[in-house]
């Protein structure tokens, strides 16, 4: 997996690769002035005994300056540079990433959660960032200062550089202990945050039974209880993570120790000059925080990794519903359904949903699907557009299977109104004229009268420019189907579903609303799902469906002599109606 | 006003107040905070130590030419590197610990405030939002305090600390020192006020784009079903452009800024070698000191380098930070009483008296209702959709606040009882069956833990719920998956029946599902119904005309307004809606 994700990171670099490169020799740039900063105080510390001038002096601290600016000069340049491209690849990641979401179909949504793609979409690409800037930058950084190190004190004394870094073979070893265990150990707190998220999610949806049955004490004390879990799976990786860094300090602190002891004896054996001495413990000193940076790096690279791959997993996604090679658009739709011998299951469900449905619906005509909670309705209405892809039978419209269109003219000419629509957080003219920014003033109106939206505008003191959703009023039920049915109706489609579309709607206006569509929009063919059969006696066809197979079917009249279930329901419905015009 | 949005409150919240506010977590914690200063303060210490200790071995030792005492000068060395150790250790391990406490403390306090919430805030909030705020802000600003806040003492002790060595060094050199300062501090300020400034607006940013991102995930299908996507990629990318903008502009002063720290280092250091090196010259400092200063002065600005990133951590975690607190201000709509009424258990006797309620403003939902059930009666609620049915049953348990009038519950206004003395003689069932994750004995008994597996069985067979969780590949402990979507409309119905029975309440709410079930389900939830509200209060919403047999008392609802009241026999008397009902009944033989 790993080599697949580092080319993820390196068709980034190569794209910056100007910027990446800049960046990369400005740290040089950094790094070796930064490394003769120590030699330029060596000199200056031997030279002192020899009674240096002022001239001299003025010489040291000119030179010390001059490396000083270079190193300024060059920290300015890897900031700018090697961080510039790190927030320009997560740029260029994100918007990637929010490009692909566009494409893909609702199988992929079905399968991950919007909490876990955010968190994708943020937290993994912050990880990701750190790698490419942060990341990048430490590597170079630690390998340049570490070898150079290595190399001016072995320059300065051989056999002294030799004792000295003797102990640092011990942290590798530390490290490779601790890269195992500290990963499993993140994995489990990632996991118990998982748990908690859960818990807090459940908790709130349904608040209202909590509250009723007096359970918050209960559920503040089982989730002091999770939090607790999480303080000490935290803690565990703190122990581990509070003796590495310090342990790397320790191992430094020896070497130092070593070099006090035997560059002690040789400046004074006269082997070794006390400039020479100064300048080794500074190269010492400097090593320092590379060594740390290398457990940083280990840190940073693991997450950065296991982020690729996670948003890896939403780029490499394909969506199964697109267009098919060869797929011609045949202009607008006559509006004529045929399914012929269709089953589907959904992904990952157990049983079908749907199991050899056959059915035929002419342009202009009027079905209604009914049947109790679970048994296929909408799963039969999702397969018409195509945002479910038939595996077994096939779906027809005007004779030709959907998967021949292409899905632009499938969406253009089927509107589709679901129980529970999505309404942005834009003004009710902006979600009306969804797909028809340009709409004109009379045909927005047009379908606010044929949606019954009309009094309800009167009642928002800005109409149509009234802000719903996060910052405005909250629509009620109905009124958010009835928008969604505007939105619908604007793109003048061919073929409309309505998907339990009036749920909130008394049975009343739901029949004003389906008579208008029917008299305004000739030769629309409409689909209607609903629990309401009165709604429905006109309908051209009324299937029953029961556990994914159609049960009953036939005009109404044709039910009810049959007395099956639409008969039974139909009758209950007609008295709680004849209930609900009493209350009236 | 509580709706968590976060355009509005960018000006509510200044960055001090918030910074104070979250000093004020760490204040249950103060010995060990105060304990880990010190700690970082050793810790400091030790770690100056080295290069002191280096000056010794020089000045005493190497340049007189005897070894003798560097022994003991190396086992000091020995120890302070491993006190060091410790002392690393404990205050890594402490900090990480007071983070995790205070995280503990902030997330149990926001997940309790929750709770306090009433359901408008609820209608108004996505849950997803809401759980953000609780696990990842919260996240966020433990990273803050852990790797930020706490940190930055050990900062200012380093820098303290290097100043102190460098005055008892040779105080004149680090007098030629501090005349840098003036223009770090011009330098800090200038930085400060423009990182801050682009730091804020690149938050706002990143909210705006998060907001968008996550709405277009929730309609994503829409978004598609309507062709919007170029559009919407479009509009992405322009708030995408801003941000970037302001991310790159800040990286732009951070980038100026922290080189120059480097050059006032180096004219430092260069001022110290043309100072400090005519006084040697003139042998009124001895090398030692001049190379420890050296030494000190180089480590002196390390400290000022890392406050400038950890400013950026502490911007950045602002945002959390505002956000969590502007959720744990929402204020608690509806509140205990401050000296509440005791109750223990009640008889049931429910009272509405000239109750007037309305969600928003003036539009009245519920006007001048009256009406009294008393102990173990019956009450059908019947009207039209929109008629206040639902609202008059959440102003019974007060899920909302009436506005006029009173309820009172065995003569007491229902104002005055702490909230969950009164829902504990309630139960309510609801339209929506909401199953929670565990099993199904844990399920029925939510309201009542300690009963034993008998008890709950014996409950689950009076409401016909026995039969079909004994079927069941794990009867009572199977696991109910979210939602409860492995089970059936009807079995969710004769469950959360189960449920209200285990919690025995005096009063009984029931809103009847409306939803179509098989005729033999049917049977058995209204079976099921009569045994619930047998002995008890009941009000029950009913949707269906057969439930209206079983009641004592009708109340016929339109538009919020009382439209008949009384029992069966006077309503039948009067000829009304309700009569008309009874007749509808007569016809269907359900």
């Amino acid at each position: 997996m790993s080599w697949n994700h580092l080319r993820f990171f390196v068709s980034y670099l190569i794209k910056y690769r100007i910027g990446v490169g800049l960046g990369i020799l400005a740290l040089l740039l950094t790094d070796f002035a930064g490394l003769a900063v120590p030699w330029i105080l060596k000199e200056f510390v031997d030279f002192l005994p020899r009674s240096p001038s002022q001239i001299d002096l003025l010489g040291f601290a000119g030179l010390l300056f001059a490396a000083a600016s270079i190193q300024a000069t060059g920290r300015f340049g890897w900031r700018k540079y090697l961080f510039g491209s790190s927030r320009r690849v997560e740029f260029d990641i994100l918007n990637r990433v929010f490009g692909h979401f566009l494409i893909l179909d609702r199988p992929f949504f079905q399968r991950l959660r919007i909490g876990d793609l955010m968190s994708r979409a943020t937290n993994d690409l912050r990880a990701v960032r750190d790698f490419m800037g942060l990341g990048l930058l430490i590597l170079v950084d630690s390998a340049v200062v570490i070898s150079a190190c290595f190399i001016l004190m072995t320059v300065i004394n051989p056999s002294l550089a030799f004792w000295v870094l003797l102990p640092l073979p011990l942290v590798s070893i530390l490290f490779f202990s601790y890269v195992e265990t500290i990963s499993r150990r993140h994995r489990e707190v990632q996991e118990h945050l998982s748990v908690i998220t859960e818990r807090v999610r459940e908790n709130i949806a349904g608040i209202r039974v909590l509250h009723s049955f007096v359970q918050e004490e209960h559920e503040k004390e089982k989730f002091r209880e999770l939090c607790r879990e999480y303080i000490i799976r935290n803690l565990r990786v703190t122990r581990l993570f509070g003796v590495f860094t310090p342990a790397l300090v320790f191992t430094i602190g020896i070497s130092g120790l070593i070099s006090l002891w035997i560059g002690g004896r040789a400046v004074i054996e006269g082997s070794m000059t006390l400039g020479d001495f100064v300048a080794f413990n500074g190269y010492l000193m400097q090593l320092s925080w590379p060594m740390m940076g290398v457990g940083y790096i280990i840190n940073l690279s693991q997450r950065g990794l296991v982020a690729v791959s996670r948003i890896d997993e939403i780029l490499s996604a394909e969506p199964v519903i697109r267009d098919r090679a060869g797929a011609v658009d045949p202009g607008t739709l006559e509006g004529g359904i045929e399914f012929r011998d269709v089953s589907f299951t959904y992904p990952a469900a157990a049983s079908p949903s749907l199991i050899g449905i056959d059915l035929r619906v002419n342009p202009g005509q009027k079905l209604a699907v009914t049947g109790l909670i679970g048994s296929g309705k909408s799963t039969l209405a999702l397969l018409i557009p195509r945002l479910y892809e038939v595996e077994e039978g096939a779906i027809l419209v005007d004779g030709r299977p959907v998967t021949d269109y292409p899905l632009e003219r499938l969406r253009r000419d089927i509107g589709y109104v679901e129980q529970n629509p999505f309404l942005f957080s834009a003004t009710l003219r902006e979600n009306i004229a969804l797909e028809r920014p340009d709409a004109t003033r009379e045909e927005i109106d047009e379908v606010i009268e044929n949606a019954g939206l009309v009094p309800d505008l009167a009642r928002f003191p800005e109409g149509l420019d009234t802000v719903v959703g996060e910052r405005g009023v909250s629509l009620s039920g109905g009124q958010k189907q009835r928008v969604a049915l505007a939105r619908a109706l604007i793109k003048k489609p061919r073929i409309l579903i309505l998907d339990d579309a009036f749920s909130s709607l008394d049975a009343e206006t739901e029949e004003i609303i389906l008579k208008r569509i029917h008299t305004q929009v000739r030769g629309i063919t409409t689909l209607i799902i609903t629990h309401r059969l009165p709604v429905v006696r006109d309908a051209d066809q009324i299937i029953v469906l029961d556990r994914g197979t159609i049960m009953e079917r036939g005009t109404h009249d044709e039910l009810m002599r049959v007395g099956g279930l639409y008969a039974r329901t139909c009758r209950n419905q007609a008295l709680a109606r004849e209930m609900e015009i009493t209350l009236q | 006003m509580s709706d968590l949005n976060r355009e509005s409150l960018r000006d509510i919240y200044k960055d001090w107040g918030l910074f104070g506010r979250i000093l004020g977590y760490l204040k249950p914690y103060g010995f060990l905070v105060t304990a880990v200063i010190v700690i970082l303060f050793v810790v400091s210490l030790l770690n100056l130590a080295g290069p002191y200790l280096t000056k010794i071995v020089i000045d005493d030792h190497i340049r007189p030419s005897k070894m003798e005492g560097v022994d003991r000068i190396a086992l000091l060395y020995l120890a302070v590197l491993l006190a060091s150790f410790g002392g690393q250790f404990l205050q890594t391990y402490l900090i990480q610990f007071i983070g995790q406490k205070v995280m503990f403390d902030l997330r149990t306090q926001v997940f309790a405030h929750l709770h306090k919430m009433s359901f408008s805030f609820f209608d108004r909030n996505p849950i997803g939002k809401v759980v953000t705020r609780v696990v990842n802000d919260v996240e966020v600003l433990n990273e803050m305090l852990t790797s930020g806040l706490i940190l930055i003492f050990n900062d200012l002790f380093t820098l303290a600390g290097i100043f102190c060595i460098m005055f008892y060094l040779d105080w004149r050199l680090t007098g030629v020192v501090c005349l840098v300062f003036p223009f770090l501090y011009w330098a800090t300020q200038a930085y400060r006020v423009r990182a801050r400034d682009a730091l804020r607006k690149n938050r706002a940013h990143v909210s705006g784009l998060n907001t968008f991102l996550e709405e277009n995930l929730a309609g994503m299908s829409t978004v598609q079903m309507f062709g919007r996507e170029e559009a919407h990629y479009e509009r992405f990318l322009s708030i995408h452009r801003e941000k970037l903008h302001e991310d790159l502009r800040s990286l732009q002063y951070n980038a100026l800024y922290v080189p120059s720290i480097d050059l006032f280092n180096s004219v430092g250091v260069g001022l110290v070698i043309w100072f400090g090196g005519g006084r040697f010259v003139q042998e009124e400092i001895q090398l030692g000191v001049l190379v420890a200063f050296l030494q000190y002065l180089q480590k002196f600005f390390d400290p000022v380098r890392d406050m400038a990133e950890k400013f950026n951590i502490i911007q950045t975690a602002m945002v959390s930070s505002e956000r969590i607190f502007e959720l744990l201000d929402t204020p608690e709509e509806i509140a205990n009483p401050p000296a509440p009424l005791p109750v223990r258990s009640v008889k049931g006797e429910v009272e509405f008296e000239k109750v007037w309620f309305a969600y928003k403003d003036e539009r009245w939902v519920l006007k001048d209702i009256s009406f009294s059930i008393r102990e173990g009666e019956s009450l059908a609620i019947v009207g039209a959709t929109g008629s206040g049915k639902s609202t008059l049953i959440n102003t019974l348990c007060r899920f909302y606040d009436i506005q006029k009038g009173a309820i009172r519950i065995d003569g007491m206004p229902i104002q005055q009882m702490r909230k969950e003395d009164l829902r504990r003689n309630l139960a309510l069932v609801q339209q929506d069956v909401y199953l929670f994750s565990g099993n199904v004995l844990d399920n029925i008994r939510l309201g009542n833990r300690n009963l034993g597996i008998e008890e709950v069985e014996t409950i689950a067979q009076a409401v016909n719920s026995h039969q079909f969780i004994d079927r069941l590949p794990y009867k009572y402990e199977h696991e109910i998956r979210e939602g409860g979507e492995s089970l059936s409309m009807g079995q969710r119905q004769l469950l959360s029946f189960a449920r209200a029975l285990a919690a025995d309440p005096r009063i009984l709410i029931l809103d009847e599902a409306t939803s179509s079930v098989d005729t033999e389900t049917e049977i058995q939830i209204q079976s099921a119904m009569r045994q619930l509200i047998q002995g008890r209060t009941s009000l029950i919403i009913a949707h269906r005309l057969s439930t209206l047999k079983h009641v004592d008392k009708v109340l016929v609802l339109k538009n919020g307004e009382i439209a008949e009241y009384g029992t069966q026999k006077e309503l039948l008397a009067k000829k009304g809606t309700f009569h008309k009902l009874h007749s509808l009944q007569a016809q269907s033989h359900i």
